[in-house]
């Protein structure tokens, strides 16, 4: 099983990502691998829009004070297609995202890495309209 | 912690493509189309619809992979990618805290920060299968399944183009980063980065699946123009029937092409491709002929040569089958709020003025 896994994961490493000059921007030029971030904050705005969607979250600090930050997903139209849309995400709803900040560290983004609700369900799996069709 | 992305980039509904068998003779046109096949007024196939081109089968054959599976071992592959994708799914701990300093190890385009969940992803169900035989490459040829080796030409051009490290360059110790000479000018950043053609070739031509999402295409016919439209980024490649090239001083994003039928085979003769394309590094003589056949009411057999004899030693070729599905293509627009970029070149900028501080 484990070799198995492995052919697969190279399977599909391989045609995922063969080259750079066709592969999707990466990740790893936009944010910063030596500054992880751990957000909790509520929903303020969702861009549902290409290239990527953005859920803004008001995170509040131990001083008290809030931060507006930016958290990058993928597209939005495989979830539209599932009948989701930027409503999905309410205003107001508290999320937890784990990932990394950008590497222009003035810009309060980092990438949804995990994008869950504060009980660790990932964000579109456990709204309403979960991907029952795939 | 291997990264979610290689676990579940793809998903499989543990059924194999069925469906009738598509068959193809050994110059690539395909029989006289069934009945199930309907004709416009002129008499042609009619190839309209909207096709969803993913699949679990990737373009170049992974070393050491038979050309065909069998039945088992498919269906083994594809239960082991739904194990993972369920798996990648979970809810996670409530009490988490921030990924490990320094990365978590994710290859590719996750570019060592994890990417985005898999929620975000259409992954494909199943593996491709063409006669009969279940793929494990879109590339037929050559028969080992890998595009050709490139020119030495090419491979120069291909190394310039990717701002290739040279040999005395320090290593760089940031492996999401690559190159750090690649982000000194938006053009040298990939057309799908700055909205220019969607990343994988998806456009093409040829058109591969991207096997990330928004694979889906349509094409519209009339007796002097085809068209096809791809998701992302919002391209339409039209193709003239009956037509000449364009002037050879005329150079194209997605080339020119040109159509005419081969029975019931509509074949696109594709050229003057700019210098900017570079599909897999190829050049301006780039030249794909593709080969489209409905085969079924439900499948398309695309098929595709790619040749440039200034970028690799020989041509190549692949096949694949376009499902039709009835999901809709959504606007792709791009380029206003690609923060992304914005991102990557204030993040190469902020290194700058730090490495200059120092």
């Amino acid at each position: 099983m484990k070799q198995l896994c492995k052919s697969l994961a190279l399977l599909i490493a391989t045609g995922a990502v063969a080259t750079p000059a066709v592969a999707h921007h990466s990740f790893g030029g936009e944010f910063d691998a030596n500054r992880p971030v751990l957000l909790r904050g509520k929903v303020t705005r969702v861009q549902w829009v290409n290239p990527h969607v953005w859920i803004h979250i008001a995170v509040t600090k131990d001083d008290g004070t809030t931060e507006e930050w930016m958290v990058e997903g993928g597209s939005p139209n495989t979830l539209t297609r599932l009948g989701l849309t930027a409503e999905s995400v309410k205003v107001g709803t508290e999320l937890v995202v784990d990932g990394y900040q950008a590497r222009d560290p003035t810009l309060l983004r980092a990438n949804g890495r995990n994008i869950t609700y504060p009980d660790g369900r990932q964000l579109m799996l456990g709204s309403s309209k979960t991907n029952q069709e795939r | 912690m291997s990264s979610r992305w290689t676990h579940a980039l793809a998903v499989s509904g543990m059924v194999l493509l069925t469906g009738p068998p598509v068959h193809v003779d050994a110059q690539g046109s395909a029989r006289q189309v069934g009945a199930g096949v309907p004709r416009m007024p002129d008499g042609h196939p009619d190839l309209q619809g909207t096709y969803d081109l993913n699949t679990l089968t990737p373009v170049v054959r992974p070393a050491g992979m038979p050309a065909v599976l069998t039945p088992e071992a498919a269906a083994r592959l594809e239960a082991a990618v739904t194990e993972s994708l369920s798996e990648s799914e979970q809810a996670l701990d409530a009490n988490r805290s921030a990924p490990p300093a320094g990365g978590d190890g994710s290859p590719g385009a996750a570019g060592n920060v994890g990417g985005y969940n898999t929620f975000w992803l259409d992954p494909a169900r199943t593996y491709m299968m063409v006669n009969g035989e279940i793929r494990t490459s879109l590339i037929v040829d050559p028969p080992a399944g890998r595009v050709p080796p490139m020119t030495a030409e090419g491979a120069a051009r291909f190394a310039a183009q990717r701002n290739a490290a040279s040999p005395d360059q320090p290593p760089v110790d940031d492996p999401g980063l690559g190159d750090p000479d690649s982000y000194n000018d938006p053009e040298q950043r990939p057309l799908g980065e700055r909205c220019i053609l969607g990343f994988g070739s998806t456009s093409g031509p040829p058109a591969l699946p991207n096997y990330f999402y928004n694979n889906l295409h349509q094409i519209v016919q009339t007796p002097g123009h085809i068209l096809i439209l791809s998701e992302m980024v919002h391209d339409v490649r039209i193709v003239r029937m009956k037509a000449e090239h364009l002037p050879a001083h005329m150079k194209f994003w997605m080339g020119d092409s040109v159509g005419h039928w081969e029975g019931d085979t509509l074949v696109v003769d594709t050229t003057n491709f700019n210098d900017k394309t570079r599909f897999r590094g190829s050049g301006e003589g780039l030249h794909v002929v593709e080969r489209f056949t409905r085969v079924d009411a439900n499948n398309l057999l695309y098929q595709f040569t790619v040749e440039d004899p200034a970028t690799w030693v020989s041509s190549w070729s692949g096949e694949y089958v376009w499902p039709r599905t009835d999901d809709p293509i959504y606007e792709y627009a791009c380029h206003e709020n690609n923060y992304a970029l914005e991102g990557v070149l204030r993040g190469a900028r902020f290194r700058e003025s730090e490495d200059a501080k120092q």
